[in-house]
């Protein structure tokens, strides 16, 4: 109960809204005294980090640099003018400040209270409860970077791979995959003509009959340009991963489909061709875990985007499963997972020969813990 | 780290009967002898009036400022001033009998003042159609003149925007047009002191293919008269003459120092044995378990001890990218100054500063932001500004705007002084 309460007033009250005083029965929030005079910004800063710690908020001084700078129109303090640091505030921007960090004070994530975060650069909006993407993770579309780059230099022709993404959440790898793939158009101007008669792919409902419509329509998209298409269970991701596709103008270039591909149905009838690479940071984290995840998480971020199962392996395992179904011969699976995984899932594929799966190499984080995995598809 | 280019802007040299010539885009470098840099005056061949109203122009001024600038007292007053004199040079011309000499002199006042005098009269008659617009919906009943009151709020809505439109003609005529507006220009860049690395020249370079865009997206002529690069694809210093319409009037205000702040990038050589890199750890598993927002990264250099942190970005991977950039500009900076150590110097003076001009603006490509200093005017997207397509002809256009304000300004100051 306490979890979704939580989550209705992060939505109904979003980052930026004036006069939010809605008095809450859980909250123990209490009224700040209003600030003596103007303030600068170093002295906010200063002010809501002692504000923080003192009720146990973690990364205090951070919170309150993201959330001061924010108002200010910076993305971080560092990036500020340091003219701005001395400059007293207006009474509207402080009193911003004071909302935004209210929040902050019952552990909303910084991420939601700014209503955006960065990701490899881009910029992208956060909306709870759609997960928020992880810094790991930056470094798993570094990889598939580096990988798409050495096959298309071994092959001779410029990458441009068919990617699926299972689980994109706010788009995070999807879009910033896309954004760093080369694209090529063919010039001419037939080509152009097509590409003005097809209906853009926008996301849409599981239904059968559209499906198949814009698949056909689909392939005439000749030319070199790599194309993802990514796939989340939940109606937030889906409708947040295509706010960031136009906000990035990559909207051309992804296909957004709302489908829980767990459910055996949602596989059967394929429109598309078989993918080149299926990219995934699936929910992985061992479900007795959960309860032990820190308020900011547990109370703000979808579960189903977090709850492996038992072992953390549920969605990992169906994901390989389906690998014959989708993925080309030696075509690839890049998955993000625990750091316990990487055995399980040794030894997970050696109990299923038949679906010609390898687990070719596996990744260390930037803290030094085994985190991705490289398994690659050889066989019929 | 900052480096400085100047760019001057010279009117161009007057060529009685001389043809704009037909320009063309020189990719490869040539050397030229020195130009001439007197100023002289280029009489333009031209014998159209330009058209006050230029499509972009009036964009800008359909907003509030212009209303307030009409509600000032001073404005309303300077106007009403302007308008009693014409009429009474209306009457004076008609009725009372002049010389030849004087009759010309009034005639050309009466002249001048003709379009600003219609203008006035214009917004007060539409002033008027607003007031007696306003009484009549006050007076309407309602729940009968539902659709009369639809009818009056159209009506106001077009007296609203022919308004506008009038304040920004209004505004535009009072403006005291500039003698050289008309002129063609020479501009010339030239890169300033650098003390390592070459971010100067290939900044001045890419300065100089700012203008020259700029020049094709106002369809100006762009004709190149020097060309001197420097080394590793880099701009010592160039000029060219620009001619069409309005181009000093455009480019007036770019003369000056433009000052460059960008980590350059460097091919150092970096052993991933020799770094050590810092980032925030979270206990236990990490990954999807924890949600930090601390993106701080910290470089180690290990064989020298440079450290270099960075907490510039939100996203840790470019913190990282921005760290080693960073460690790589400093370690060749370092490099230099060893070979510059080592090296016997013959020269004894260091080579002379440049004379003191204004630092008109700043591109810093860490913040991805250009700062015009004058009018405290900020653009995003330094790549896109520096094709000089619509990023520098919205802060031109500002910078225009901005003179003309304080143009009307004095104007009025000097107004009420003399009326005192």
């Amino acid at each position: 109960m306490e979890l979704w309460g939580r989550m209705l007033w992060a939505l109904l009250s979003g980052p930026g809204r004036r006069g939010s005083t809605r008095g809450w029965a859980f909250s123990s929030w209490q009224p700040q005294p209003p600030l003596a005079g103007l303030s600068s910004a170093i002295e906010l800063v200063s002010h809501w980090t002692g504000v923080f710690e003192k009720r146990g908020i973690p990364e205090a001084r951070e919170s309150s640099e993201y959330i001061v700078a924010h108002v200010l129109g910076a993305k971080t303090f560092q990036s500020l003018r340091p003219a701005l640091w001395t400059q007293p505030l207006t009474s509207q921007q402080l009193q911003c400040i004071r909302e935004l960090s209210s929040r902050r004070l019952q552990r909303m994530p910084v991420q939601y209270i700014l209503g955006e975060w960065d990701f490899q650069g881009l910029s992208l909006r956060m909306v709870p409860p759609v997960f928020i993407p992880r810094p790991e993770t930056e470094e798993l579309v570094e990889w598939v970077l580096e990988e798409v780059a050495q096959r298309s230099h071994a092959v001779g022709s410029p990458g441009s791979p068919l990617i699926l993404e299972v689980g994109c959440g706010s788009g995070a790898i999807s879009l910033s995959l896309l954004s760093q793939l080369p694209q090529e158009r063919l010039r001419g101007s037939s080509w152009m003509r097509e590409d003005r008669a097809a209906p853009s792919p926008l996301w849409f409902t599981d239904s059968n009959a559209y499906h198949i419509y814009l698949a056909r329509l689909w392939p005439r998209r000749k030319g070199c340009w790599s194309r993802v298409i990514a796939v989340d269970k939940r109606e937030a991701a889906i409708s947040l991963t295509h706010e960031n596709a136009q906000r990035l103008r990559l909207q051309d270039r992804i296909w957004i489909i709302h489908l829980d591909m767990t459910s055996e149905r949602s596989w059967t009838h394929l429109p598309w061709g078989p993918m080149d690479l299926i990219v995934s940071n699936p929910p992985y984290v061992f479900h007795q875990d959960m309860e032990q995840l820190a308020p900011e998480i547990r109370s703000y971020e979808d579960p189903a985007a977090l709850d492996g199962g038992e072992e953390g392996m549920d969605i990992i395992t169906h994901i390989l499963a389906l690998a014959p179904r989708l993925l080309k011969d030696s075509g690839s699976i890049f998955l993000e997972v625990d750091p316990r995984h990487p055995e399980l899932v040794s030894s997970w594929l050696q109990s299923r020969p038949d679906l010609y799966l390898n687990l070719v190499a596996v990744r260390r984080d930037f803290c030094g813990r085994p985190r991705f995995l490289h398994i690659r598809r050889s066989g019929p | 780290m900052n480096r400085h280019l100047c760019v001057w802007l010279f009117r161009h040299p007057s060529l009685n009967g001389y043809l704009q010539c037909h320009i063309q885009l020189h990719s490869h470098q040539f050397r030229q002898i020195h130009l001439d840099t007197r100023l002289q005056v280029f009489r333009q061949n031209r014998n159209c009036i330009l058209h006050l109203l230029s499509k972009n122009w009036s964009r800008r001024y359909c907003h509030q400022d212009t209303k307030m600038l009409w509600k000032h007292k001073a404005l309303q007053k300077y106007m009403e001033n302007l308008s009693k004199e014409y009429q009474t040079l209306e009457q004076c011309l008609q009725h009372i009998p002049v010389n030849e000499e004087n009759r010309r002199s009034l005639n050309r006042r009466h002249a001048e003042l003709a379009p600003l005098a219609a203008i006035y009269q214009e917004i007060q008659e539409t002033e008027q159609a607003i007031e007696e617009l306003e009484s009549m919906c006050k007076s309407l009943n309602k729940q009968d003149e539902k659709q009369l009151q639809e009818l009056a709020l159209e009506e106001r809505q077009t007296i609203d925007q022919k308004i506008n439109m009038l304040y920004n003609e209004l505004f535009q005529s009072l403006v005291p047009k500039e003698k050289y507006d008309k002129n063609d220009v020479i501009l010339e860049v030239t890169a300033g002191r650098t003390t390592g690395g070459d971010i100067c020249q290939q900044f001045t370079r890419e300065i100089f293919d700012m203008y020259q865009n700029y020049s094709c997206y106002k369809h100006w002529q762009f004709e190149l008269l020097n060309y001197t690069p420097a080394d590793y694809g880099g701009l010592h210093h160039a000029a060219a003459r620009i001619s069409g319409d309005g181009v000093y009037k455009h480019l007036k205000y770019e003369g000056g120092i433009h000052r460059v702040q960008r980590i350059p990038e460097v091919d150092v050589k970096l052993d991933p044995k020799d770094l050590r890199i810092d980032t925030f750890r979270a206990k236990g598993a990490g990954g999807q378990h924890v949600n930090k927002t601390d993106s701080a990264v910290r470089l180690v250099h290990i064989p020298t001890g440079l450290v270099v942190e960075c907490q510039q970005e939100r996203s840790q991977i470019k913190n990282k990218e921005i760290a080693f950039r960073v460690l790589r500009a400093r370690l060749y900076q370092q490099i230099i100054e060893k070979d510059k150590r080592q090296q016997q110097s013959a020269r004894k003076l260091q080579v002379g500063t440049r004379a003191q001009s204004e630092r008109i603006r700043t591109y810093n490509f860490t913040q991805d932001r250009v700062s015009d200093h004058r009018i405290a005017y900020e653009v995003r997207d330094i790549k896109e500004f520096l094709c000089g397509g619509k990023g520098l002809d919205q802060l031109i256009q500002r910078l225009l705007q901005s003179a003309d304000e304080e143009a009307i300004a004095e104007l009025l100051d000097e107004h009420l002084k003399s009326a005192k």
